[in-house]
């Protein structure tokens, strides 16, 4: 009898796959169950955001980069206000220092909170998307409070923020950080020892710290693999130097490693939030000189900014001819680079780790479209 | 190695294939010949002293009288920033892979291709990449590109 003829197939997954966190389409080769390559498409959330900036002052381009990494969007104002801020080297208020590192916690928490959420939900728990979720809820609550949006803020400003924290703002922030403090250990308790997600999960997506640096892979996904390496300590931006927090690192550089990284930046985030509310003075919370939002005129020149946000580097590269609009904002995303090495990830993995790869890499698509 | 001793080596090890452009801030910004430009990427790359395994970022600019490459990279292991551009100044813009450096450059090419306009030799896959497939208007980011509905935002006066 003659051998079975096999080959290989395509399968074709998204863009409209409830997995891949926006529209990301997945082509697949497999040879039977196992998945050979992917190749991902993007390009379907292209909102040309950074050809949009070119002709909008450089006030007006903050609400636009609310939309380029939405969960996280506390960062996206606080990168493009630093790259002006270091342009036009403004100085910013003691005060307005505070409260941004205190919003870019709480919303680093925030988005690994719907991490925690959605990878679960991703690979078959839904329980901790209910839990993760409701925690999220507390610091959005903070927002709103804030500056009355819960997703795309336009809170941080060139020079420094919208407005100043309501009284009630610091008691609450307190609190939410006592529930999430005590809430960690339910997350814990939930994934850390459970069977199924360990084995869904331990040896799963390996990513070896020489791939990871040389794909621009960054923030926890880079940790995960080994790698110590946080743009808040290596390249200190703001008032970060002040604070006493770690890096944590894991080394086994898989899906279960990202999910613990993840969780012990949220016990580093509540580190820093508690020392900033200690520390946080009175004061002014803009500029002396006021940015007037038409007018405002950074001097011509170019500048690279980058922060550390819940994907990774985030970083803006701003070129000004001194005009009221900017000649060029390129944006750079952590989940770009993150997607882009997917392919050395898959390892002959099946469909269902490959769901759980991509879930955890974080990967959010309006950031890798624009 | 603060910026100050980064320029210094530069200067050194480097000579006249990385200018200093006059930016006005801390983080030095070199200009790279095009001719020099792989070679100076490889030697950032190789070299045991800087160690820039990791790009942040690259681009296309177009500043409205010519077409810009920027490369941003940073060294995990060292902690050290540098930024180079390369002008460009020829009618059919080119500049080489260095994907071959930097695996990471391989989207990036991709988009500034697509985007711009700028060719990428030594590129494995310039196809349609943000755009949808059957594009055939142009460069989008160029700076005389616009769309069907634009409307330019007047200069203000204050």
């Amino acid at each position: 009898m003659s051998a079975l003829r096999t080959e290989e197939f395509t399968v074709n997954m998204g863009p409209h796959h409830p997995s891949t966190h926006g529209v990301c389409r997945l082509i697949l080769t497999m040879d039977g169950e196992k998945v050979v390559k992917v190749e991902p498409v993007i390009g379907y959330l292209h909102r040309a955001l950074e050809k949009i900036c070119e002709n909008r002052t450089y006030v007006q381009c903050i609400p636009i980069l609310d939309r380029f990494e939405y969960v996280t969007a506390m960062s996206c104002n606080y990168v493009f206000a630093l790259a002006v801020e270091k342009l036009a080297e403004i100085e910013v208020p003691e005060r307005a220092e505070y409260i941004r590192v205190i919003m870019l916690e709480l919303n680093r928490i925030a988005s690994h909170l719907l991490f925690y959420g959605v990878t679960a939900m991703d690979i078959g728990a839904l329980t901790p998307f209910l839990y993760g979720l409701r925690e999220r809820e507390l610091i959005i609550d903070l927002f709103e409070m804030t500056c009355g949006q819960r997703l795309t803020y336009n809170y941080i400003r060139i020079g420094g923020v919208a407005r100043d924290l309501p009284p009630e703002f610091v008691p609450k922030c307190r609190e939410a950080v006592k529930i999430i403090t005590d809430k960690l250990v339910d997350y814990e308790g939930l994934l850390n020892e459970n069977p199924i997600w360990k084995v869904r999960n331990q040896g799963i997506g390996y990513l070896s710290p020489e791939d990871a640096i040389a794909y621009g892979v960054s923030g926890p996904v880079l940790r995960a693999s080994g790698v110590e390496y946080d743009i808040r300590k290596n390249d200190p931006y703001s008032i970060y130097d002040r604070f006493d927090f770690n890096i944590p690192t894991h080394q086994n550089g898989d899906c279960y490693d990202r999910y613990l990284q993840r969780l012990a930046e949220i016990k580093e985030s509540l580190k820093i939030i508690t020392q900033a509310l200690d520390g946080l003075p009175e004061g002014e919370i803009q500029p002396k000189k006021k940015i007037n939002a038409i007018t405002y005129k950074p001097p011509a020149g170019e500048v690279y900014a980058r922060v550390e946000n819940s994907r990774g580097e985030l970083g803006v590269y701003l070129i000004s001819d001194g005009s009221t609009k900017p000649v060029r904002v390129k944006t750079r995303g952590g989940s770009y680079n993150q997607l882009q090495a997917l392919p050395i990830m898959v390892n002959d993995c099946l469909i269902a780790d490959l769901v759980a790869i991509f879930a955890s890499l974080d990967v959010i698509m309006p950031e890798v479209d624009r | 190695m603060t910026h100050d001793e980064l320029r210094a080596y530069v200067a050194d090890k480097f000579g006249d294939k990385l200018t200093l452009l006059d930016t006005g801030r801390a983080e030095p910004m070199y200009e790279v010949k095009l001719s020099d430009l792989h070679d100076v990427a490889e030697s950032l790359r190789k070299d045991e002293t800087l160690q820039f395994d990791y790009l942040c970022n690259l681009g296309g600019t177009d500043t409205g009288e010519r077409l810009e490459v920027h490369y941003q990279l940073a060294s995990i292991y060292k902690n050290n920033r540098i930024d180079f551009k390369v002008m460009l100044t020829d009618d059919k813009p080119s500049v080489p892979t260095v994907q071959d450096i930097w695996p990471a450059a391989n989207w990036y090419e991709r988009e500034m291709w697509e985007l711009y306009g700028i060719n990428v030799e030594g590129h494995n896959n310039l196809t349609r990449f943000l755009l949808p497939d059957d594009w055939d208007q142009g460069h989008p980011m160029r700076k005389d590109w616009d769309a069907p509905d634009f409307i330019r935002l007047p200069e203000f006066k204050g």
